[in-house]
C-alpha cells in the first residue's frame, strides 16, 4: 500500500498530493519534489532512445531509508485505478487543466489505495 | 583516514602532491599570493622524456592521509614547500630548524624539499644552496615559479628512479607487503613465504609500480601494471588492494579517455593544462599521433591501447566493482566515498545521470563514523554540487538545504546563520522558487508550495538570526504576498503576527535590498492586501461638474482637426487603461477614486496610509486608513485627492501600509483589476457655490429623474396655499464667482393635466460677489379641481463661473428641484349666477366643498365667513358687481399671430378668470392647522356664468328726475308733476348697435304676484311711451328723453321693453339676431309718487 500519492503536472509541480501520516507531510514533499530529478532523467533518456515507444513504467525511482518512490506503473492495478481515476477528472469539463486536483471521486480512490492510518 | 576530499577526481591519481605550508610568522595574504604563485605551476613538461608531470599542491594535509601513500601514490605528500619570513639573520637558525621539524611531519614520504625565505638579506642569503631560496621581500620574488618548476622535476628525477626501480625489480628480491595502516596488525604472524603472500606482496607491488608510472606519466605502463594488478590480486581474493588497482585502472583510462579533465569547475586548478590537453585530444584518440603528447619510449603504446584501456561503459563497470570492494572493510569509508565522487564526476561527463545518481545514493550511506559538524555540512554541500552536476537540481537543492540546516544545527555552539542563510538563497532555484514578485503576478501560482513555503519560512528566520530584520521582512512580505493562496487560515493569522513583530523594529518599505552577493531582493508590493477588483475615477458631484460654454467648446475641437468631422479617431487606439476619461476634475476640488477591494484574510485587516499614485499634474493626495471585515466580499474604498495644477492626470495606483510594509501597487503589473480609464483632464479653478434653501431638503428625487439635481426641496402644499421659499447662495470655493444666471423650469406632471401655475420666477442675472445672499421670490401656486393629491415639479437652475476656470471657459451648474404635493383644499362642485336687483351687479352662488379633513372657513370680499366641515357642501351666494373684460390688455399681434387659436381663447379664459377671482378674493383658513389660502373659481366657471358675469356692452343709464335710478333706488316724485325720464344708451362694443325701439311700461306690483299693467287713469305719458334710438357707432352715447305725470300717489314700477329694430319685423326676433339678451338688461325703475303738499293747491 502506498504512504503517498501525487499527481505531477508536466511542468513538474503538483497537481495532487496526498499522504497518510499527516504530521509529517512535508517530508514527503521533498521526497516526491526530489525524486521528479529521476523521472525528468527518466523521461529525457527515454525521449532520446525510443520516441515511439513511451514507456510510461519508470519503475523504482529511487529508495529512501524508510519508502521506496515508484514512477507510473502501467501494469499494477494499483496505478490503473489511479490513472482511470485522472482520466476521469481531466474529461470533467469544469476542470481547467493544470489546476489542482480537487475532485472527490479522485480523493476517493487514492484513499482506498492509502495505507490505512490506525 | 577519516576526512575525505571531495573534491578528488579521477586525474588526480597522475599528480604528485607537494604541501605549501608556512613556517613561523607569515601573515595570511602574503602566504597565500606565494601559494598561488606556487599552485600556477601545476604542470611541468619534463624536458628530456617529453613527459608531463602533474602536481596537486596544499597548504593543509593532514599526516595521517600520508600514511596511505602506498595505497594510493598521489595521495603521499612527495614534495614540501616551506614559505617563511626571517628578518635577519639572527632569525636563520630558528627558521632553519623550524624547517626541518616541519620536513619531519612528512619525512618518511618526502623526495624533496624547499624553504622560501622572504625578507633576509646579507651573508646568509648570499650561499646558495639548492633547497633555500631567499628573496628580500614578498614583493620581490620574481623567480618563484622558476624555482617551483626546478623543485618539480627534482621531484621528477626521484620519481622516476624509484618507478624504474619498482618495475625493474624483479622477483629475485624479496617483494615487501605494501599496507595500508589498519592492515598493519592483522599481518602480524603471517607466513611470508607462502605462495598466496607472495602473490599478494607481487600484487600490490603492481599496483604501487602501475601509480608510479601513472604519476611519471607513463600511462601505457601503467594500464598494463594495473591489469596485471587486477589480476594478481583478484586471485588471492585481495579486496582492498583489487579495488584500488581497479579504480587505478579507471583513473587511467579516464585520464585517457576524458583528457580535459572531469572536475568540472575545479578544473580551473589548472586551466593551462586543461586546455592544452583538451586541444590535441583528437590527436590522441587517433593511433599513431602520439609522439607530441605522448611518452617516450613506451613501444607498448600502439598495441596496449585497444586491449589495456577500458572502454567508457567499462570504467563505470569497473568503478561500481572496485566500491563494491571498498565497501567491504569499514575502515577504507574515506576512500570508497571519494570513489564514489570520482566516479559520479565521470559520469556527469558521460551524461549518465541515472547511474551517477545511484553512485551517489551510495555514498549517502557511507557511514564515516562521527562525522563534525563542519564535515557533515561540507558532505551535504558536495553532494548537493555532484546532484547539481549531473542535471538534479532539485536533489542538489534538498541537499544544499540539509546543508543549510547543518549550519544552525542545535548541536553548535556558534550556529553559523548567514552560511545557512547563503546557502538557503542558493536552493532557491532548485526550488524554481524567484524572489522577484513579478514572476508571480502572471495567473495563478504553480509549484510546491508546501515546499517553498518552508523555504521562505526558513530564509526568513535565518536573516532575523543573521540580524537583518528587513531582510526577513521582505522574505516575509514575499511569502505572503506570493503564497498567500496557501496558507491555512492559522498560517495566515500566524505569518501576518510576525511579520507585525518584525516590522514593529523595521519597517518594510519599497526599496530594493541589495545582498552582499549582489543579489537583489525586489521590493514585494501588497497586492493581495486586499485584492484590488476595478478601479474607477468617479466624476464630480453634479453640482460640481464643470460645463464647458458651447461657443468656446468649438473652438478648441477645431484647434484639434482641420475637419469638422473625421471618422478617423484622432489618438490612437491605446490600452483601455491609457484612455482618456470622458469628464473633468477641477483643480483645488476634491476628487474620488472608488476602488472595489476586499480582504482574503481570515481576520480585519487594517489598511493604513492608503492613497493614490498620480503622474501628470501637481496632486495632494488624501490617505484613507481602513478596515476591512474577515473575509469581505467587495467592499467599495474611495480615494481621494486634491489636484493643485491644471493639466492631464494618470492614476498609476495606489499605496498602502499593511502589517507595517508600505507597498506601491502600479496598476500595469496587476492584470486582474479593471478599469475604464485612468486618465483625466483637471481643469483650471472654478468658484464653488454651496446652496440652502429655508425648507428642509427632500431625499426624494424628482418623477422625471431624467437630470440629475444638486439638491431638491419638497414641500405639501393645500390647493391654492402659498409657500415662500428662500435660496441662500453662498460661494464656498476659492474663486470670486463672477457671473450667475438663473433659469427656471416646471416640468409637467405625470398625469398630464397642463397645469396653470404660474411660473417660480422670472430670469434675472446679477453679478455676485462670494459670500453675497440673494433671494429670488420663489413662490408658486397652482389650481387644480380634482380631489386627490397632485405633484408639482420644477427646476431651478444657477449656473455661474468665475476665475482661472471661467477663463477657460468652463461654469458650473447647480439645479434645485422643487416638488410640491398639492393636496384638495376647498372646490366649487358648482357654480351659477342670479340676477340682483341692479343690473350691474349678479349673485354668484357657489356650491362649496370641503374636501379636508378639518373644519375650515371660507371667506370671501364683503361677505360672511362660511364654516364648513370636514366633507361638508355649502352654498355661497355673493354679490359681485359685474366685470368689465374689455378692460383686460389685448394680446399684442405678434402674440396673436404665432399663437393657436385655442391658445388664445385658453388664455383669454384665464385672464377672466384671474379677473374675477382677485375680485371675489375667496380665501379659505384651516384654523385647527394655521393653513390658509385662497380658492379660485377658475375651473367651474362656464360661458353661461361668464356672460352673466360680464357687464353688457350696452350700457343703459335711467334717469328719473334726472337722477339715475337703479334696481333698488326709489325715485321720489310728486303727483302732478311732469316726471322726466331719460334713457342714455353708451355703447361699449365694437360694432355698430341699433336702431332700437324702447317701449315704457308702467305697472303696479301688489307685492302678491298680482301686477296691475292697466293704469291708463293712474299714469300718463307726456309725449310718447316709445322711444326709438338710431344706430349708435361703438363708444358714443344716445340720449332719449320723456316725460311721465303720476296722477295718483303709489309705488308704480316702470318696465322698459325693447325692441330692436336692426332687422326685420320678424317675431320673436326681439333680442336681436346677434346680440345677446343680456346686453339688454335695462333697470326696472321704481318710482314712488307721493300727494303734494297742499299748501300749494289750497
Amino acid at each position: 500500500m502506498a504512504v503517498c500519492i501525487a499527481v505531477i503536472a508536466k511542468e513538474n509541480y503538483p497537481l495532487y498530493i496526498r499522504s497518510v501520516p499527516t504530521q509529517n507531510e512535508l517530508k514527503f514533499h521533498y521526497t516526491v519534489h526530489t525524486s521528479l530529478d529521476v523521472v525528468e532523467e527518466k523521461i529525457s533518456a527515454v525521449g532520446k532512445a525510443m520516441a515511439d515507444q513511451r514507456e510510461l513504467y519508470l519503475g523504482l525511482l529511487y529508495p529512501t531509508e524508510d519508502y521506496k518512490v515508484y514512477g507510473y506503473v502501467t501494469n499494477s492495478k494499483m496505478f490503473r485505478k489511479l490513472h482511470n481515476s485522472f482520466t476521469d477528472v481531466m474529461c470533467n469539463p469544469f476542470y481547467n487543466p493544470g489546476d489542482t486536483i480537487q475532485s472527490k471521486a479522485f480523493d476517493g480512490m487514492v484513499s482506498v489505495m492509502m495505507v490505512q492510518a490506525s | 583516514m577519516s576526512v575525505p576530499d571531495y573534491m578528488q577526481c579521477a586525474e588526480d591519481h597522475q599528480t604528485v602532491l607537494v604541501v605549501v605550508q608556512p613556517v613561523g610568522i607569515v601573515p595570511e595574504d602574503q602566504f597565500f599570493r606565494i601559494y598561488k604563485r606556487i599552485a600556477s605551476v601545476a604542470q611541468v613538461s619534463i624536458r628530456d622524456s617529453q613527459r608531463n608531470l602533474y602536481i596537486r599542491y596544499r597548504h593543509h594535509y593532514l599526516p595521517e592521509n600520508n600514511d596511505w601513500g602506498d595505497f594510493q601514490t598521489h595521495r603521499k605528500v612527495v614534495g614540501l614547500i616551506c614559505v617563511t619570513t626571517c628578518g635577519s639573520g639572527k632569525e636563520w637558525p630558528q627558521t632553519s630548524e623550524r624547517f626541518h621539524g616541519q620536513k619531519e611531519v612528512f619525512g618518511a614520504t618526502l623526495y624533496d624539499s624547499r624553504l622560501l625565505v622572504f625578507g633576509l638579506q646579507g651573508e646568509i642569503a648570499e650561499q646558495q644552496r639548492t633547497d633555500v631560496a631567499f628573496y628580500p621581500s614578498y614583493d620581490d620574488c620574481p623567480d618563484v615559479e622558476k624555482k617551483v618548476e626546478d623543485f618539480v622535476e627534482s621531484i621528477f628525477i626521484v620519481l622516476e628512479s624509484k618507478r624504474l626501480d619498482r618495475a625493474t625489480d624483479k622477483s629475485g628480491d624479496k617483494i615487501p607487503l605494501l599496507c595500508v595502516p589498519f592492515e598493519k596488525k592483522d599481518f602480524v604472524g603471517l607466513d611470508t613465504d607462502s605462495r598466496h603472500y607472495k602473490k599478494r606482496c607481487q600484487g600490490r607491488m603492481r599496483k604501487h609500480v602501475g601509480d608510479l608510472c601513472l604519476q611519471a606519466g607513463m600511462l601505457q605502463d601503467a594500464l598494463v601494471h594495473y591489469h596485471m594488478a587486477v589480476e594478481l590480486l583478484r586471485s588471492v581474493n585481495d579486496f582492498l588492494w583489487l579495488g584500488a588497482a581497479l579504480e587505478g585502472l579507471c583513473s587511467a583510462s579516464v585520464i585517457f579517455h576524458y583528457p580535459g579533465g572531469t572536475a568540472g569547475k575545479a578544473a580551473g586548478r589548472n586551466p593551462s593544462a586543461a586546455q592544452g590537453q583538451a586541444a590535441d585530444a583528437g590527436k590522441r584518440h587517433r593511433p599513431g599521433a602520439l609522439t607530441t603528447n605522448g611518452i617516450s619510449a613506451d613501444t607498448s603504446s600502439e598495441i596496449g591501447r585497444a586491449k589495456n584501456c577500458l572502454s567508457p561503459e567499462d570504467i563505470i563497470e569497473k568503478y561500481k566493482e572496485a566500491i563494491s570492494y571498498y565497501g567491504k572493510y569499514k575502515n577504507a569509508g574515506v576512500i570508497e566515498l571519494e570513489a564514489c565522487v570520482k566516479a559520479v564526476r565521470v559520469l556527469a561527463i558521460q551524461k549518465r545521470a541515472m547511474e551517477a545518481s545511484e553512485f551517489l545514493q551510495n555514498a549517502v550511506y557511507i557511514n564515516l563514523g562521527q562525522l563534525s559538524e563542519e564535515e557533515k555540512i561540507q558532505r551535504y554541500s558536495i553532494l548537493s554540487e555532484l546532484y547539481y552536476l549531473i542535471g538534479f537540481h532539485r536533489k542538489s537543492a534538498f541537499f544544499k538545504r540539509v546543508a543549510a540546516m547543518q549550519c544552525v544545527a542545535p548541536t553548535i555552539p556558534e550556529p553559523g546563520w548567514r552560511a545557512c542563510y547563503k546557502l538557503l538563497l542558493e536552493t532557491l532555484p532548485g526550488y524554481s522558487l524567484s524572489l522577484d514578485p513579478k514572476d508571480f503576478s502572471k495567473g495563478a501560482h504553480r509549484g510546491w508550495a508546501a515546499v517553498q513555503m518552508r523555504l521562505l519560512h526558513e530564509l526568513v528566520y535565518a536573516s532575523r538570526r543573521m540580524g537583518n530584520p528587513g531582510l526577513s521582512v521582505r522574505h516575509l512580505s514575499f511569502l505572503l504576498q506570493t503564497m498567500l493562496d496557501f496558507l491555512s487560515d492559522q498560517e495566515k493569522k500566524e505569518v501576518t503576527q510576525s511579520l507585525e513583530n518584525y516590522t514593529s523594529k523595521c519597517p518594510g518599505g519599497m526599496e530594493v535590498i541589495t545582498l552582499p552577493d549582489g543579489l537583489r531582493l525586489h521590493p514585494v508590493p501588497f497586492t493581495k492586501l486586499p485584492i484590488v477588483r476595478s478601479v474607477k475615477l468617479l466624476d464630480l458631484p453634479v453640482s460640481l461638474r464643470p460645463h464647458k460654454q458651447k461657443g468656446l467648446m468649438e473652438n478648441s475641437m477645431s484647434t484639434k482637426s482641420p475637419f469638422i468631422y473625421s471618422p478617423i479617431i484622432m489618438h490612437n487606439r491605446g490600452e483601455e487603461r491609457n484612455k482618456k476619461i470622458d469628464f473633468q476634475w477641477v483643480q483645488g476640488d476634491v476628487c474620488e477614486v472608488q476602488l472595489m477591494v476586499y480582504n482574503p484574510m481570515p481576520f480585519e485587516l487594517r489598511v493604513e496610509n492608503m492613497g493614490l499614485l498620480t503622474s501628470g499634474v501637481e496632486f495632494e493626495s488624501l490617505p484613507a486608513a481602513l478596515s476591512l471585515p474577515a473575509e469581505s466580499g467587495l467592499y467599495p474604498v474611495t480615494l481621494v485627492g486634491v489636484p493643485r495644477t491644471a493639466g492631464n492626470i494618470t492614476v498609476n495606483g495606489y499605496h498602502t501600509s499593511v502589517f507595517g510594509v508600505t507597498s506601491d501597487c502600479l496598476l500595469d503589473s496587476l492584470t486582474s483589476v479593471r478599469t475604464s480609464g485612468c486618465l483625466v483632464e483637471v481643469i483650471p479653478s472654478l468658484p464653488r457655490l454651496q446652496l440652502s434653501t429655508s425648507l428642509p431638503r427632500s431625499a426624494h428625487p424628482l418623477q422625471p429623474s431624467k437630470e440629475e439635481l444638486s439638491s431638491s426641496v419638497s414641500v405639501q402644499l393645500f390647493n391654492g396655499e402659498t409657500q415662500q421659499l428662500t435660496i441662500t447662495l453662498e460661494n464656498i470655493g476659492s474663486e470670486d464667482l463672477e457671473t450667475l444666471e438663473i433659469t427656471s423650469k416646471i416640468s409637467n406632471t405625470k398625469d398630464g393635466i397642463s397645469v396653470t401655475g404660474l411660473p417660480i420666477s422670472s430670469p434675472l442675472r446679477q453679478v455676485l460677489k462670494p459670500r453675497a445672499e440673494t433671494r429670488p421670490p420663489g413662490s408658486e401656486s397652482s389650481k387644480t379641481d380634482y380631489n386627490h393629491v397632485k405633484m408639482l415639479e420644477a427646476v431651478m437652475t444657477f449656473k455661474y463661473s468665475g476665475g482661472a476656470g471661467k477663463v477657460e471657459g468652463y461654469y458650473r451648474d447647480l439645479t434645485l428641484g422643487l416638488h410640491v404635493d398639492v393636496e384638495p383644499s376647498v372646490f366649487f362642485t358648482r357654480v351659477s349666477t342670479l340676477p340682483a336687483t341692479s343690473t350691474r351687479q349678479c349673485h354668484l352662488l357657489l356650491d362649496v366643498f370641503n374636501s379636508t379633513e378639518h373644519e375650515l372657513t371660507v371667506s370671501a370680499q364683503n361677505n360672511q365667513d362660511l364654516v364648513l366641515h370636514a366633507s361638508e357642501c355649502q352654498r355661497m351666494a355673493i354679490q359681485v358687481d359685474k366685470f368689465d373684460f374689455d378692460t383686460l390688455p389685448q394680446p399684442d399681434q405678434e402674440t396673436v399671430r404665432y399663437t393657436s387659436l385655442k391658445l388664445l381663447e385658453e388664455e383669454r379664459l384665464h385672464a377672466q378668470a384671474s379677473m374675477i377671482n382677485s375680485t371675489l378674493g375667496i380665501t379659505w383658513d384651516i384654523p385647527s392647522v394655521r393653513r390658509k389660502g385662497e380658492a379660485s373659481v377658475e375651473g367651474v366657471l362656464n360661458q353661461l356664468v361668464l356672460d352673466h358675469l360680464q357687464l353688457a356692452p350696452l350700457q343703459w343709464d335711467v334717469m328719473v328726475n334726472g337722477k339715475p335710478c337703479d334696481c333698488d333706488i326709489i325715485a321720489d316724485c310728486k303727483v302732478g308733476d311732469a316726471v322726466p325720464l331719460e334713457v342714455k344708451l353708451t355703447n361699449r362694443s365694437k360694432n355698430t348697435v341699433g336702431p332700437f325701439a324702447l317701449t315704457v311700461v308702467p305697472f303696479q306690483d301688489y307685492q302678491n304676484g298680482v301686477q296691475n299693467y292697466d293704469l291708463q287713469d293712474a299714469v300718463t305719458f307726456i309725449g310718447s311711451n316709445t322711444f326709438y334710438i338710431d344706430t349708435v357707432n361703438p363708444s358714443e352715447e344716445s340720449l332719449c328723453l320723456g316725460a311721465l305725470l303720476f296722477l295718483y300717489s303709489g309705488d308704480f314700477y316702470l318696465n322698459i321693453k325693447f325692441q330692436d329694430d336692426s332687422v326685420g319685423k320678424e317675431p320673436g326676433a326681439g333680442q336681436g339676431k346677434e346680440l345677446p339678451l343680456s346686453w339688454f338688461g335695462l333697470p326696472s325703475i321704481h318710482i314712488r309718487a307721493q300727494e303734494a303738499p297742499m299748501e300749494a293747491g289750497a
